[in-house]
């Protein structure tokens, strides 16, 4: 058993697991529950629970409920082991391959998401229990399927109580996919904003046409938006219970949510780069570029492969089905959105985020929840089709550009682009020639390179305009 | 003795009663007046003018 010491109350940022770490360290996303609290123990996942947590605990451990969830993949597994001094109980769960926020999440992303909640609500009430918070901050997703993570929300259902998470799931969840499937915004900037998500009030405000008439949108934001103005600050879940407030009345909620969110949906279309593939270097160049891939996974042997600019995650498969956990980021909703529709069984996370104003650390204290460089630690990282734009679009120096390459700390593939490639004149658009940074010709970007990296090997592509590399950290 | 960390919100607890069916409907009805007595109206102190429908009559539970 470790040492009260070990099991020091001291926050620190996420990081990579290690064995050799000396100290026990709260998760610094896991606080809100008093009765449940998530520690990071070098390479081990514990959760602490005080005695209401572990009687929570006890009680989804003897159903059949948690069995048949855990075994489906839709519950994350756990096992109860000796409690440090200070707690009635610990749980030890698997370690996950990424941590990802709803904020990164594509619109089939959250909607798997809230059908889950739903359904592990419905199975919980089944069984006796309930899950007593809402928020999609509980899933994570696996191999291209959601997982509830928090076992410690769930408790014994207590007669009378109604769903204390039913006002969070409309705010995290309801809310945002009607915001893209009605509105046509997409959610992610402002969950990324608040992460509390979006009130009833500033819903119904947003919710406009014919829309704003739909029942759904009248019972869950209208009605709501009305009902939480008028009842500020007046308690009722006491009345409700003395009332004769029954799981029943949960369960049918319940259903109609689950009606609801199945019935948004989100026609995304050819948006933005989902015609990437078919462009003339992609289609012509693929085949050198997954080959000079292959190599470089061969080299490094990578654990974890980072693919920055993934599209439509052809190189981010190909680490995958090498072996290594592959993540693929980018800030195009819609061909994430396919990839993840295409990535069950795969070792492979979708991220969606803008690499010019990537996921910051933020929350409580700055550090509730973390960048999203911070979560990555790649052992290898794919730069292909991705610093042009950084380039040209985003107007980020080729020396930054390398410099925050180098930063990972690992080896990096590039795609160098010379300002000769068709791309590049479209990306380049109406900008003149001094209105750009220094160091785009390829003379000058090797240059660069040899700054930050070694060079341990290249090829250049059939277009003559791109050039890759397999580069070693200086 | 009632635990919880998470903020509910009265009026979102309320409307799950409502959305129960006829049956919530009652609790919602027995709740109210259990909270403001016989007439059931709430007071109109709390009212932010979020939302300007007629939706209301949703909260009036007068027999």
């Amino acid at each position: 058993m470790p040492s009260r010491a070990k099991w020091t109350q001291q926050r620190t940022q996420p990081c990579p697991p290690n064995p050799d770490r000396d100290v026990i360290s709260p998760d610094p996303g896991s606080f809100r529950d008093p009765a449940s609290r998530v520690v990071i123990d070098g390479e081990r996942i514990v959760r602490l629970l005080d005695e209401r947590g572990l009687e929570g605990w006890r009680a989804l451990a003897g159903t059949d409920f948690f069995e048949s969830a855990v075994s489906e993949g839709r519950l994350i597994a756990a096992e109860e082991i000796d409690p440090p001094p200070g707690s009635a109980g610990a749980l030890e769960h698997p370690r996950l391959p990424l941590i990802s926020y709803p904020y990164e999440w594509t619109y089939s992303m959250l909607k798997d998401a809230a059908l889950l909640q739903l359904d592990l609500l419905e199975g919980a009430l089944n069984a006796g229990l309930t899950i007593k918070d809402s928020t999609p901050y509980n899933i994570q997703f696996v191999e291209g399927r959601p997982v509830f993570i928090d076992i410690g929300s769930f408790e014994a259902y207590r007669q009378g109580e109604p769903w204390i998470g039913y006002r969070q799931f409309t705010r995290q969840f309801l809310f945002p996919l009607m915001m893209r499937a009605w509105v046509g915004v997409p959610f992610q900037p402002w969950l990324r904003g608040d992460l509390e998500g979006l009130t009833p009030a500033q819903m119904a405000r947003i919710l406009g046409g014919k829309k704003r008439f739909n029942s759904g949108a009248l019972l869950h934001v209208r009605l709501q938006a009305r009902m939480e103005a008028r009842m500020s600050g007046r308690a009722v879940r006491e009345d409700l219970r003395t009332a004769g407030f029954t799981p029943e009345l949960i369960l049918a909620n319940v259903r109609k949510l689950r009606a609801l969110v199945t019935s948004l949906d989100w026609e995304h279309g050819k948006d933005g780069w989902s015609d990437y593939g078919s462009c003339d270097h992609v289609s012509r160049d693929r085949d050198a570029k997954s080959e000079f891939l292959r190599s470089a996974i061969g080299r490094v042997g990578p654990d974890r492969v980072l693919d920055l600019g993934a599209n439509d995650g052809h190189f981010s498969t190909i680490a995958a089905e090498a072996g290594a956990q592959a993540i693929a980021l980018d800030s195009d909703e819609a061909v994430l959105d396919d990839l993840y529709q295409r990535s069950a069984g795969l070792s492979l996370s979708v991220v969606l985020t803008d690499l010019g104003n990537p996921s910051p650390a933020q929350g409580w204290a700055g550090m509730e929840r973390s960048g999203i460089i911070e979560r990555a630690w790649p052992d290898l990282v794919i730069a292909y089709g991705l610093i042009h734009h950084l380039i040209y679009a985003a107007s980020i120096p080729p020396r930054e550009v390398l410099r925050w390459l180098r930063g990972f700390g690992t080896p990096v593939v590039v795609e160098f682009v010379s300002p000769a490639d068709e791309m590049v004149a479209k990306l380049v658009g109406n900008k003149l020639p001094h209105e750009l940074h220094g160091g785009r010709e390829e003379g000058e970007f090797r240059a660069l390179l040899g700054d930050f990296f070694e060079i341990r090997s290249e090829r250049k592509l059939q277009s003559d305009t791109r050039v890759l590399f397999d580069l070693d950290p200086r | 003795m009632i635990f919880g960390y998470l903020d509910a919100g009265s009026g979102s607890l309320l409307l799950q009663a409502l959305i129960g069916g006829l049956a919530g409907i009652g609790v919602a009805y027995k709740a109210m007046r259990m909270k403001y007595g016989r007439r059931g109206r709430v007071e109109p102190d709390a009212v932010e003018g979020e939302v300007d429908t007629a939706e209301d009559t949703a909260l009036s539970t007068e027999s």
